[in-house]
C-alpha cells in the first residue's frame, strides 16, 4: 500500500510541475464538454431547400410557401432554371433542390398525379435519408391538401420523384470515407511535425542547429518537408484505397484535390509547429495537439452537420481549417467540385496557411531571446 | 582589441534574476581561456551571448571583431560552440552526425575529405565511423560532438563544460585535443567546475554568482592570495578538525580538502594557536603555497560576505 501509495503521490506531484499539461487535463476537457454538447447534434435542422418552379400558378406557389418555414427547413437560394438549380446542389448551397414542372396545377386539377422533382444532397447520408423522407411526406400532404380546396380529393395529387445525388444509394461509407482521409491527412501533418521539432528541443540538437549558419527559414522549411511529403503520399495511398476499394467515386480533378491538399498542409505544418513552440516536451505537443485535432473533427461537419450548429458554433467553424478541407475533399470526391465551386474553402485555407505558417517563422526567430 | 573572444561588461539576467552581473574577459588567438565555477556561477550564460543564442541586457560580446548579437551570421561561420549537454543525433552513426554539420556548414567538398580525415584521425574515431552515435561512450560521444562543432575549421570555440562527467583517462585526452586545437592558432573558451583543470589553461576567470572573482594566468591568481596558508597532514582529519573548532581562533578558517587540512590565516599568532592545539595528535603542520581552489574559497566567502553585508 505505502509502494503504491508512494508511486500515486510522486505521478501527482510531477503532474503539478508540468502546469501547462496540468491546464491542458483540466481545462481543455472542460471546454471540449461544453462547446460540443451545444454545438453538435445530428438532428434534421435547416435543411437549406431551393425551389425552381416552372409553373408559376398560384397552386404551385402556395405549394412552394407551405414548404421552407420552420427549424428543419430553411429557405436555399432561388434557381432560374434546371441548370441552376443542379448548380446549387453541386456546391453545396442548398441541401434539398424542389422542382415543380410546368403544367403542374393542370395535371392536379386533371387528377393526372404531377411529378414534383425532389433532388437531395446524399453526401452526408445520415441527414439525406431523413430529410428527404421528411420533405417528401410535407410535398404529398401539401399538396393532398391543396387538391382537396380544388375538388379533387383521394388519390394521390402529386408523385415526388426523389433522387439522391452524390450517394444514390445514401451509404455511410461514401460519407465516411473522405472524412477519415481528412483526418489521417491531418494527423499526420500537425501531430508527427511537432512532435519531430519537440523531439530536437528534447535533444538539445535544434540548438546546435541554431549556432550554425542555417536560418530559421531553412530550419523550418527542412523539419516540414518531409512530413508535408509523407502526409501526401498518405492521402494519394488512402485516396486511391477509398476508390478502389470502397468505391467511393472520384467525381472531380485529382488536381483539385492536390491544391487543398496542398493548401491544407501549409496550414496544419504550421499548427504543428505552433504547437511545438509553446511545448518543451513530446507529452505537452501531443495533448496539446490533441485536444485541438477533438475540437477539429467534431466542428468540421464530419460527424455533425455545420448549420445544425448554433450560430456562435458556426462562427468558431470558420477558424477550422479541417471544415473547409473536409468540404473540399467531399467536393470533389463525391459531388465532383471544381476550384471555382470551392473558391471559398481554397481562400479560407490560403489565409489560414499564411497565418499559422508566418506566426510559426515568427516565433522561431524570437526563440533566441 | 585584436582578442578573438571579447566580453565587454556583460550583463544578463531572467526576468527579475540576474545570471552575468557585468563580466569582461578576452582570448586571444592561440590561447585557452578556462571559466571555472561551481554551477549557477553564469558560465553557461555567458558562452550563450557569445554564440548569438541569447541577447545581452548591457554590454559587449564580440567573436573575430563581430558583435554577436547584430553580426550573428558572420560570428556562427567561425565560431565552433558545443554546449553542456550533448546534442547530436543519437539515432545517426558517426560520419552521419559529422556530415550533416559539415553539410551545414556548407564546407567545400575539397576541405570537406581532408577535415574530416583530420578529425578522424584525432579523435580516433575511424573505427567507429559506422556506429550510432547513441551507442558511443561518454569519452567518445564528447570527442564526436568536438568533431562536428571544428568540422567548419572555426578560429573560436567555446565548450560548456565538456569534461563533465567523463572519466579521467578521456579527461586527460580531451585535455590534449584543447592544447593541440590552442597550438594550431584557435581561442578557446572552455568552461569547467574542476580547479585542477585550471591549470591547463593559459587564463582563467574564477566565476561566482555572475561575476568574475579573479582573472589571469593561472599562476597569478594563485599569487593573489591575499592571507596565509598552513597544511595539516598525518593526523586524524576528523579528530584534528574537532579540536581546531573547540579552540575557536578568531580569523582563523579551516577547509577540508581529500587528504589534509587547509588552515587559512593571516599572521603568527593564529598559527601558533592551532598548533597548540593540534599538539599531540601527531599533525604535521606545514606552511602552503595557495592554489586556485583556495584563492576561489577565499574570494568566494568574501563575496558572500560583502552580498550579506
Amino acid at each position: 500500500m505505502s509502494v503504491l501509495g508512494t508511486l500515486v503521490r510522486k505521478e501527482f506531484r510531477q503532474l503539478r510541475r508540468d502546469p501547462a499539461l496540468l491546464r491542458l487535463v483540466l481545462i481543455l476537457p472542460v471546454m471540449q464538454l461544453l462547446v460540443m454538447s451545444y454545438a453538435l447534434n445530428n438532428d434534421l435542422r435547416h435543411l437549406r431547400v431551393s425551389v425552381l418552379d416552372d409553373d408559376r400558378t398560384p397552386l404551385s406557389r402556395r405549394l412552394v410557401e407551405a414548404f421552407p418555414h420552420g427549424v428543419t427547413f430553411t429557405p436555399g437560394p432561388g434557381a432560374e432554371g434546371e441548370a441552376e438549380l443542379g448548380r446549387l446542389l453541386r456546391e453545396g448551397r442548398c441541401d434539398i433542390a424542389v422542382h415543380i414542372p410546368a403544367g403542374f396545377a393542370r395535371d392536379v386539377s386533371d387528377g393526372r398525379s404531377p411529378a414534383v422533382g425532389l433532388a437531395v444532397d446524399g453526401s452526408n447520408s445520415s441527414i439525406a435519408g431523413r430529410g428527404a423522407g421528411y420533405a417528401e411526406a410535407l410535398l404529398t400532404r401539401e399538396a393532398a391538401r391543396l387538391a382537396t380546396e380544388n375538388g379533387r380529393p383521394g388519390g394521390t395529387p402529386v408523385k415526388p420523384a426523389v433522387r439522391f445525388y452524390h450517394n444514390p444509394e445514401l451509404e455511410s461509407r461514401l460519407y465516411m470515407v473522405p472524412g477519415i482521409i481528412v483526418i489521417l491527412v491531418t494527423i499526420i501533418s500537425a501531430l508527427v511535425t511537432g512532435l519531430a521539432v519537440v523531439r530536437e528541443k528534447e535533444l538539445g540538437t535544434l540548438e546546435q542547429i541554431r549556432v550554425t549558419p542555417v536560418t530559421p527559414l531553412q530550419m523550418i522549411a527542412g523539419k516540414t518537408i518531409p512530413f508535408a511529403l509523407i502526409a501526401l503520399v498518405d492521402l494519394i495511398l488512402a485516396t486511391l484505397f477509398a476508390v478502389a476499394w470502397f468505391h467511393v467515386p472520384m467525381a472531380g480533378s485529382p488536381l483539385v484535390l492536390l491544391l487543398g491538399v496542398f493548401l491544407y498542409l501549409v496550414v496544419t505544418l504550421g499548427l504543428g509547429l505552433l504547437a511545438s513552440a509553446v511545448s518543451d516536451t513530446q507529452q505537452q505537443a501531443v495533448f496539446t495537439v490533441w485536444f485541438f485535432l477533438v475540437f477539429a473533427i467534431m466542428l468540421s461537419g464530419f460527424f455533425f452537420p455545420v448549420q445544425n450548429m448554433p450560430p456562435w458554433a458556426r462562427a468558431l467553424t470558420w477558424l477550422n481549417p479541417m471544415r473547409f478541407f473536409m468540404a473540399i475533399v467531399r467536393g470533389v470526391l463525391l459531388r465532383g467540385a471544381g476550384v471555382g465551386d470551392l473558391a471559398r474553402e481554397f481562400s479560407m485555407l490560403a489565409l489560414m496557411g499564411v497565418a499559422a505558417f508566418g506566426g510559426a517563422v515568427a516565433l522561431f526567430r524570437r526563440a533566441s531571446d | 582589441m585584436n582578442d578573438a573572444i571579447v566580453l565587454d561588461g556583460l550583463f544578463k539576467g531572467y526576468g527579475a534574476v540576474p545570471a552575468v552581473r557585468g563580466l569582461s574577459l578576452s582570448v586571444p588567438a592561440g590561447t585557452i581561456c578556462g571559466l571555472i565555477g561551481p554551477d549557477g556561477a553564469g558560465k553557461t550564460t555567458a558562452m550563450r551571448v557569445l554564440c548569438g543564442l541569447l541577447r545581452a541586457d548591457r554590454g559587449a560580446a564580440r567573436v573575430l571583431g563581430h558583435d554577436c548579437a547584430t553580426a550573428a551570421l558572420e560570428v556562427k561561420r567561425h565560431l565552433g560552440y558545443m554546449p553542456q549537454r550533448f546534442s547530436l543525433y543519437p539515432d545517426l552513426t558517426v560520419g552521419e552526425n559529422l556530415r550533416f554539420f559539415a553539410d551545414l556548414f556548407d564546407v567545400p567538398a575539397a576541405e570537406r575529405k581532408r577535415r574530416d580525415a583530420e578529425l578522424m584521425a584525432f579523435s580516433r574515431l575511424e573505427p567507429f565511423r559506422g556506429r550510432r552515435a547513441g551507442q558511443l561512450s561518454g569519452g567518445m560521444k564528447q570527442k564526436l560532438a568536438l568533431s562536428c562543432t571544428l568540422i567548419h575549421t572555426p578560429a573560436v570555440l567555446i565548450l560548456d563544460e565538456p569534461t563533465t562527467g567523463v572519466d579521467p583517462v578521456s579527461r586527460r585526452e580531451f585535455w590534449r585535443i584543447l592544447r593541440e586545437l590552442a597550438g594550431n592558432g584557435l581561442a578557446l573558451l572552455v568552461s569547467t567546475p574542476y580547479m585542477d583543470e585550471a591549470a591547463l589553461c593559459d587564463d582563467i576567470v574564477l566565476m561566482h554568482a555572475g561575476r568574475a572573482l579573479a582573472q589571469g594566468t593561472p599562476a597569478a591568481v594563485a599569487a593573489s592570495f591575499p592571507r596565509r596558508l598552513l597544511e595539516v597532514t598525518g593526523a586524524d582529519l576528523i579528530e584534528a578538525g574537532r579540536r581546531l573548532r573547540e579552540a575557536s581562533i578568531v580569523g582563523l578558517d579551516v577547509q577540508r580538502y581529500g587528504d589534509c587540512l587547509h588552515l587559512v590565516h593571516d599572521d603568527q599568532a593564529q598559527a601558533d594557536a592551532a598548533a597548540r592545539a593540534l599538539a599531540g595528535t601527531g599533525a604535521v603542520l606545514a606552511p602552503l603555497a595557495a592554489g586556485i581552489e583556495d584563492v576561489f574559497v577565499e574570494m568566494m566567502s568574501r563575496a558572500d560576505a560583502e552580498v550579506a553585508m
